[in-house]
Order: C-alpha cells, then sequence, then structure tokens
C-alpha cells in the first residue's frame, strides 16, 4: 500500500533532513550503533569490506595507553557531528535506508572538517598505506565491529589493534586541533598531494573490496570532503598527544570488545568502559553542541542496523529502539491525520484518536445505513454491450457520469464531506463488467425505488447509466443534467 | 454468501497502490444484485444484513491479502457465513483505552501492535470512504430517477 511508500519516504525524507542539520548529535549517536548493531545481521559485504583494511591495518593494543586525552573522543565526535562541511549530511542522507552502519559512519568520518595541523605533525609517517589503513579503520572504528568479529574470529588482535590506536591518535589529534576554536579549517598544504593519493587509494581499495554501495559512499566522501578525509587520516599521522583519554579509551574498548571479543580481552571490562566512555561521550557532546551550532537533530535511519541517538538523549539499544517507534507512531498518525477530514487543527495524540475512533465508527455507521438503504435499491444490471460502449465512447470525455458527481453533489447525513471520485477506468473493463452482470442478471424485474412503472426501455438507459457511473473520470464534473434527461428520453 | 465474492477471481493485484475503486464498485454491484436475486423481498433486514456484509467483502477483497484488515474481514465472513452473523462494530466507548477501542474497530485490530494497528486503521479508512462513497453514488443515482 501506499502506506509502505509514505512510510519509507518519510523516514528518508526525515533523514536527509536531520543530516541536513547533521550534528554532533550524530557523531555521538553512530557510537553506540555498535550495541544497536549487534542485534542487526551482519551485512556480508560490509563487513568483507572491512575485513581487508582491518586485518592489514594494527589494532589498538589492549593496555591503553594513559597518553589518551580524554577530549579525543569528545572532538571526535564533534567534529564528526559538527562538521562544517555541508558533505556530511549529504553523503549521510545520501545513503539509502538500511545501508549498513559502517557506510555511514565511514561517510560522515570522512566528511570531518579539515583541521589545521601543528607543524609537529609533519613527523608522522607518511605511510600512504598506512594513513589509509588508519583512515579507513578510524571511519569504522564506530561501526559494524561486531559484523567484522562475526566474520573475523580469528583475526589477530595485535594488529587490530595497532590501527584503532592510530585511529584514536588521528582523532585525538583532531580533537585538539578543533578545540583550537577553528571549525573550517584548512589542510596544510603539506598533506595535500598525500590526501589525495590517499583518496586515490583508499578509492580503489574500497570499490575493490566493497559493493556498490559503499563504492557510492566513497564517492560521495570524495566529493569536496577531501578534507575531512585527510585530516582524519593526517591525524592519524599526527603525534600521539594526550587528548579525550576518555574517548579513546571508549573506542579502544568499544573495538577491542567488538573485534577481540573472543579474544583474550575482557569484554566485561570493555563493556563497562563503554558505559562510562558512554557518558561521558553523552556530556561531551553536549559541551560541544554550541559549537556545532546545529540543531539537535537526528539521522534515525529506518532500519534494523543503525539507529543514531540524539544528542543528548540516551542512546542505549533499547531507547534507540524506542525512538524509532516513537517516530513510527508519529508518522503513521500524521498519515491518518491527513485522511481523517477536519483534523489538521487537532494536535495530540489522544484526541487525535478520538477523531479516528469516531470516524472510523462514523464510516462503519455509513456502510450499515446504506445497505440498509441499499436494500430497497436493485440495481438493474440488464444491459447491451454495445450501447455500453457506445454510450461510454461518447460519454469518455463528454459527460461521464460518475458516482462521485452524484455524490459530490448530495450532502452526506454525516458531517464528513464526501471526497473524490472514483478513478479512471479502461473501456475494456467495461465490456467485462456488462459480460459479469449480464451473465449473473439474466432476467430482473425492476425494483427500484421510485420507479412506478418499470419497462425494458427504462432498464437499458438505467443499466448504462449505472455503468457510466463506473466510468470513472474524476476529473470531469458531474452531469446531473443529462442523467435526468436521459429517463426522459424513454419515457413510457 | 461467501460465493458471490469467491469467484470474484485473484485480489487486488495493486496493493500499494490503494484499493481499485473499479474493482471494488465492480464486485461490490455484483454482490447486490446477487443480494437482491436471492433474498426473498420481505426480509429487508436480513437482505440489509447481506448487503452489509457484501459491502465489507468486497472491500476486503478489493483491498487485497496484503493487509491485515482484510484479512480478518474475509476470514470472519468465512467463518461465519453458516451463522449469517453481521460485521460486528463494537462500541468503542466501554473501552477505556483508545488502543483498545480502534482495536475493536479495525477488523483484526486485536492481535496488532500499536504501529501496525495504526497503519492499519489509515488502510481501513481509506477503503471505508471508498466503499461509502460507492455506496452513496449508487444510492443517489437510484433515487435521481425519481418521477
Amino acid at each position: 500500500m501506499e502506506m509502505n511508500e509514505d512510510r519509507k519516504f518519510g523516514l528518508e525524507k526525515s533523514h536527509g533532513d536531520h543530516l541536513n542539520n547533521h550534528s554532533s548529535g550524530v557523531s555521538a549517536d553512530w557510537q553506540f550503533n555498535t550495541p544497536a548493531m549487534s542485534a542487526a545481521p551482519p551485512h556480508p559485504s560490509t563487513a568483507a569490506s572491512l575485513v581487508p583494511p582491518l586485518t592489514s591495518s594494527p589494532l589498538l593494543s589492549a593496555p591503553v595507553p594513559e597518553a589518551f586525552v580524554p577530549g579525543l573522543w569528545n572532538y571526535h565526535t564533534m567534529s564528526v557531528g559538527g562538521s562544517n562541511i555541508q558533505n556530511t549530511t549529504s553523503a549521510i542522507g545520501s545513503i539509502p535506508i538500511g545501508r549498513p552502519v559502517a557506510m555511514s559512519s565511514k561517510g560522515m568520518l570522512l566528511s570531518t572538517p579539515p583541521v589545521i595541523f601543528p607543524p609537529s605533525l609533519p613527523h608522522f609517517p607518511a605511510d600512504s598505506g598506512f594513513i589509509e589503513r588508519a583512515a579507513r579503520f578510524s571511519c569504522l572504528s564506530g561501526s559494524s565491529f561486531m559484523d567484522m568479529n562475526l566474520l573475523r574470529p580469528s583475526q589477530s588482535v595485535a594488529p587490530a589493534r595497532k590501527a584503532s590506536k592510530v585511529v584514536m591518535e588521528t582523532q585525538v589529534q583532531n580533537t585538539e586541533l578543533s578545540m583550537t576554536g577553528d571549525k573550517a579549517v584548512s589542510l596544510p598544504a603539506a598533506y595535500g598531494s598525500i590526501d589525495q593519493s590517499r583518496m586515490d587509494t583508499q578509492r580503489d581499495r574500497r570499490s575493490s573490496h566493497i559493493s556498490n554501495s559503499e563504492s557510492q559512499e566513497t564517492n560521495f566522501c570524495e566529493g569536496g570532503q577531501e578534507g575531512n578525509v585527510d585530516s582524519s587520516d593526517v591525524a592519524g599521522n599526527s603525534s600521539p598527544s594526550d587528548l579525550g583519554a576518555n574517548k579513546r579509551k571508549r573506542t579502544i574498548r568499544d573495538m577491542e570488545k567488538d573485534q577481540v571479543q573472543r579474544g583474550p580481552q575482557s569484554s566485561s571490562e570493555a563493556t563497562k568502559d563503554d558505559t562510562e566512555t558512554k557518558h561521558k561521550v553523552e556530556q561531551n557532546s553536549s559541551k560541544h553542541g554550541g559549537k556545532n551550532g546545529k540543531d539537535n537533530s537526528e539521522a534515525a535511519k529506518e532500519g534494523y542496523v543503525h539507529v543514531r541517538a540524539r544528542r543528548g538523549q540516551a542512546t542505549n539499544s533499547h531507547s534507540l529502539a524506542e525512538r524509532v517507534r516513537r517516530e513510527k507512531i508519529s508518522e503513521r498518525m500524521k498519515y491518518l491525520q491527513e485522511l481523517v477530514p477536519g483534523c489538521s487543527k487537532v494536535t495530540g495524540k489522544a484526541v487525535m484518536l478520538d477523531e479516528i475512533i469516531n470516524y472510523v465508527q462514523s464510516l462503519q455507521r455509513q456502510v450499515e445505513f446504506l445497505s440498509m438503504k441499499l436494500s430497497a435499491v436493485n440495481p438493474q444490471l440488464d444491459f447491451s454491450v454495445e450501447r455500453l460502449l457506445a454510450k461510454n465512447l461518447r460519454h469518455s470525455h463528454g459527460s461521464p457520469l460518475s458516482i462521485a458527481g452524484f455524490s459530490q453533489e448530495m450532502s452526506y447525513p454525516q458531517v464528513y464531506p464526501s471526497q473524490q471520485g472514483l478513478g479512471h477506468a479502461g473501456g475494456s473493463t467495461m465490456v467485462n463488467l456488462s459480460d459479469t452482470y449480464r451473465r449473473t442478471m439474466n432476467t430482473q424485474l425492476p425494483t427500484m425505488s421510485g420507479y412506478k412503472e418499470p419497462s425494458m426501455q427504462m432498464h437499458n438507459p438505467w443499466n448504462e447509466e449505472i455503468i457510466m457511473q463506473m466510468d470513472y473520470d474524476a476529473n470531469h464534473p458531474p452531469n446531473a443534467q443529462e442523467i435526468n434527461r436521459k429517463p426522459d428520453g424513454f419515457t413510457i | 454468501m461467501d460465493s458471490k465474492n469467491s469467484a470474484c477471481g485473484n485480489p487486488n493485484p495493486n496493493p500499494t497502490l490503494g484499493p481499485s475503486k473499479l474493482m471494488l464498485a465492480f464486485r461490490f454491484l455484483r454482490a447486490l444484485s446477487l443480494v437482491h436475486r436471492t433474498t426473498p423481498a420481505s426480509s429487508r433486514t436480513c437482505r440489509g444484513r447481506r448487503i452489509e456484509r457484501a459491502a465489507y467483502a468486497s472491500m476486503a477483497y478489493s483491498a487485497g491479502t496484503g493487509r491485515g484488515w482484510s484479512r480478518a474481514v474475509l476470514r470472519r465472513l468465512h467463518h461465519r457465513a453458516r451463522r449469517r452473523a453481521v460485521a460486528p462494530r463494537r462500541l468503542s466507548t466501554t473501552a477505556g483505552n483508545r488502543a483498545e477501542a480502534l482495536r475493536q474497530l479495525v477488523p483484526g485490530g486485536a492481535g496488532m501492535d500499536y504501529c501496525t494497528l495504526l497503519e492499519e486503521t489509515a488502510d481501513y479508512i481509506k477503503c471505508l470512504t471508498m466503499q461509502v462513497e460507492l455506496m452513496q453514488g449508487i444510492v443517489d443515482s437510484s433515487s435521481s430517477y425519481g418521477p
């Protein structure tokens, strides 16, 4: 039914709108996609794409270095959310519903605003492959780790840890740089070439590994988001600085938990840290919300994979699911509001529900009342196909007699006004109708109310009228005059 | 009672586009003529109830089986064809909770979650309005020929 389309469209629309107002709330949200995604079935393509880079990229070591700055994760989320680059929204918005989180998170991260890197950065190894891996890993840090785990249980922990560590450093660096107060930053020229090459290599790698959807996202990321990617990459190359220890911990813990669940790492510890960091993330995100200057938008993507929590709100999986459910309900309530006449000014779910209930009741009463009325009316369905076709051809665009026309002229006993007339119908259908009716109704004495002297001559026009009533052409105005004239021509 | 609609053929082939008005009119008119043919003229109320059942049946057939409420209506019709039960319309005033009241109104609403209930209600309202328009049109066209 069109409900599905509306729903999907509405969800996509809201999705896009929220993304346009993308804020750090989104960034804060996708971190928690991991728990939310735990319930989602793994995406082979996405996970497969994630596997190679993770395999190659070093993972963070289990013992998190204390050098992590608490503000790291904060910036990471904030930079992602507070991205001035509108490409983020476009990238996210363009992501169709149901796409794995990895895609969106990757796109988001890639769209982080470029940051001004201090001169201390260049000391980082300019290994394009390493940078690429770090960047990709940073993008994927908050994404489907669970999927990766499911697909690669035997992955060694060490390389993944190292990569995540680098990513954390990248994020830390980004946080630090962004905290300097500069949102719209430009990449240093030193990294320009590297970035480009990174982008290309990333794109190539991505396209080689990922499905079409992912490649599209890559393109999105590339388009005008070079700065973001570069920033993340460069930050990854930057020297580790003391930033956002909590965020870093959380990310690392998260990654560890997701990737090393089957490893020697204690997932319980990771979970606990995640909980802690989640709160900190919320605090930090709310703190830095002002920097973004964007409204609290929700990029809730419909689908079982990812739902982003609103900024400053609970982000556990239950709350997210509850929010999705609430949004679905509100969307359907809006749709019902359009259906039920006179409900546009009604606000509130309770009153709206009352109106809906009353409307359904009134409709059912109408059906009962009209059925009682129709018990006295026996439509004459004996007619000739030729006359019908001729009439139809003649009246196809002339003055089609539609039931809608009659209905619109008459006023319903209830308050609700009549709606549009019936839809269009092909001429062939008329033939079927007439044939069917002819088959079912061989001989029928007219028992229509109002007819005193039924005759065969009266049957045809009446039948034709019936058929013409089904000649759906709501665009044409009803022509009751003609209808009244018709029987006159056949006066007995 | 079922035969008039069971021979209708496949249900609505375009469930996503909403119930087909033409098919609705087709089914209902055919059912109406059948009711008039089969029931004696004396039992007005009986015929009225049959017509009401025919209206709901044609509605459900036109909506297809893709909708929960249409399936519930057809289930109810097929199960109660022998008992001649009318499409129950319980008053919702007895139910304090509005969701419960809506569940009573919409056929098949008892086994739905709230979200699906709203969706089914929307579709049900659409089909109901179409049916009401059709029936009103028939009544009006028949009454307009009065001398």
